[in-house]
């Protein structure tokens, strides 16, 4: 009987140390699923951030587009200035035509 | 897409890459160490490390394809394949090509490791002490921002960290988990043989 028992406890302390090992097993790999995770985000999170870091230390082409744009806005600004500039010298020319036409 | 957005992923992906590639070779040599405790079991660090070789190889992948993509720097997809075949900074850029490479194989024979058997995937998996530094002379070489202070920075963590790993490895020797019996058994057989 106190053999039995003794079997008993024995059997029941594996049970234990089983089921303390599994539970170490799986609360290591909520660990390598968190720690994963965190590491996909933070290298999505980083090639945006070394990518502004590096936009902003070295900008390249960036600057050159926006130049470009700007040229290209204050061209197509100051062209427009030019066509509305000749709207009244073609007008004043007409005029003058007009006069001339009219001596 | 514009072009200078594909450019700063390229810039941005390729300094990550190479963080995670210095973080799987540090947890390589960690796992080979066989390093534990109580709440940080072995096989963590082995599937942090495989687990971070394959996010390696999905920035790697973004480095690439953003670089070859962008109109403005005319790579194609030649040089992102065959080394030292790009107009651009021949040798640093072949460089990178042939770390992806070998990283690439490294991470396919990993993946097919019970087909190939442990000797040949170990004799691989070397290939990665060339990998690394291939990988960081390329962003050194061709990178952009080589020699601005946040990207010399980032570099040199990376450096300090793996020289550190490699130099605990060779301190601490390789951790035979089972040392004591094969020497006790070496030294069985040595006794036997005398007499």
């Amino acid at each position: 009987m106190a053999f039995r028992g003794g079997g008993d406890t024995y059997t029941m302390e594996i049970k234990d140390t089983i089921q303390d090992r599994v539970r170490a097993r799986d609360a290591a790999m909520r660990v390598l699923n968190r720690l994963t995770a965190g590491a996909a985000v933070s290298a999505v999170v980083g090639v945006g951030l070394l990518g502004a870091i590096s936009a902003h230390t070295i900008p390249g082409t960036a600057s050159t587009s926006t130049a470009s744009t700007s040229t290209a806005t204050t061209s197509t600004s100051s062209s427009s200035g030019l066509q509305t500039s000749t709207t009244p010298v073609t007008s004043s020319s007409s005029s003058g035509v007009a006069v001339s036409g009219g001596s | 897409m514009s072009n200078t957005l594909l450019w700063y992923t390229t810039r941005g992906a390729g300094a990550v890459s190479l963080v995670l590639l210095s973080a799987v070779v540090v947890l390589g040599i960690l796992s080979v160490l066989r390093v534990q405790s109580t709440g940080w079991p072995r096989f963590l660090t082995v599937g942090l490390h495989r687990n971070l070789a394959l996010m390696t190889l999905v920035f790697l992948g973004l480095h690439i394809v953003t670089a070859v993509v962008d109109p403005f720097t005319h790579l194609g997809w030649l040089a992102a394949v065959v080394p030292f075949s790009s107009y651009y900074r021949t040798f640093w850029l072949g460089l990178g090509t042939i770390a992806f490479e070998l990283l690439l194989a490294v991470v396919l024979t990993s993946l097919v490791r019970g087909l190939i058997g442990q000797s040949t995937w170990r004799l691989v998996h070397w290939l990665t002490y060339a990998c690394w530094p291939f990988a960081v002379l390329h962003g050194v070489g061709t990178g952009t921002d080589a020699w601005s202070a946040w990207l010399f920075t980032l570099q040199a963590i990376c450096v300090i960290a793996v020289l550190a790993a490699i130099g605990y490895r060779l301190m601490a020797g390789s951790r035979d988990p089972l040392a004591r019996e094969r020497s006790s058994y070496l030294a069985a057989v040595d006794r036997r043989e005398q007499r």
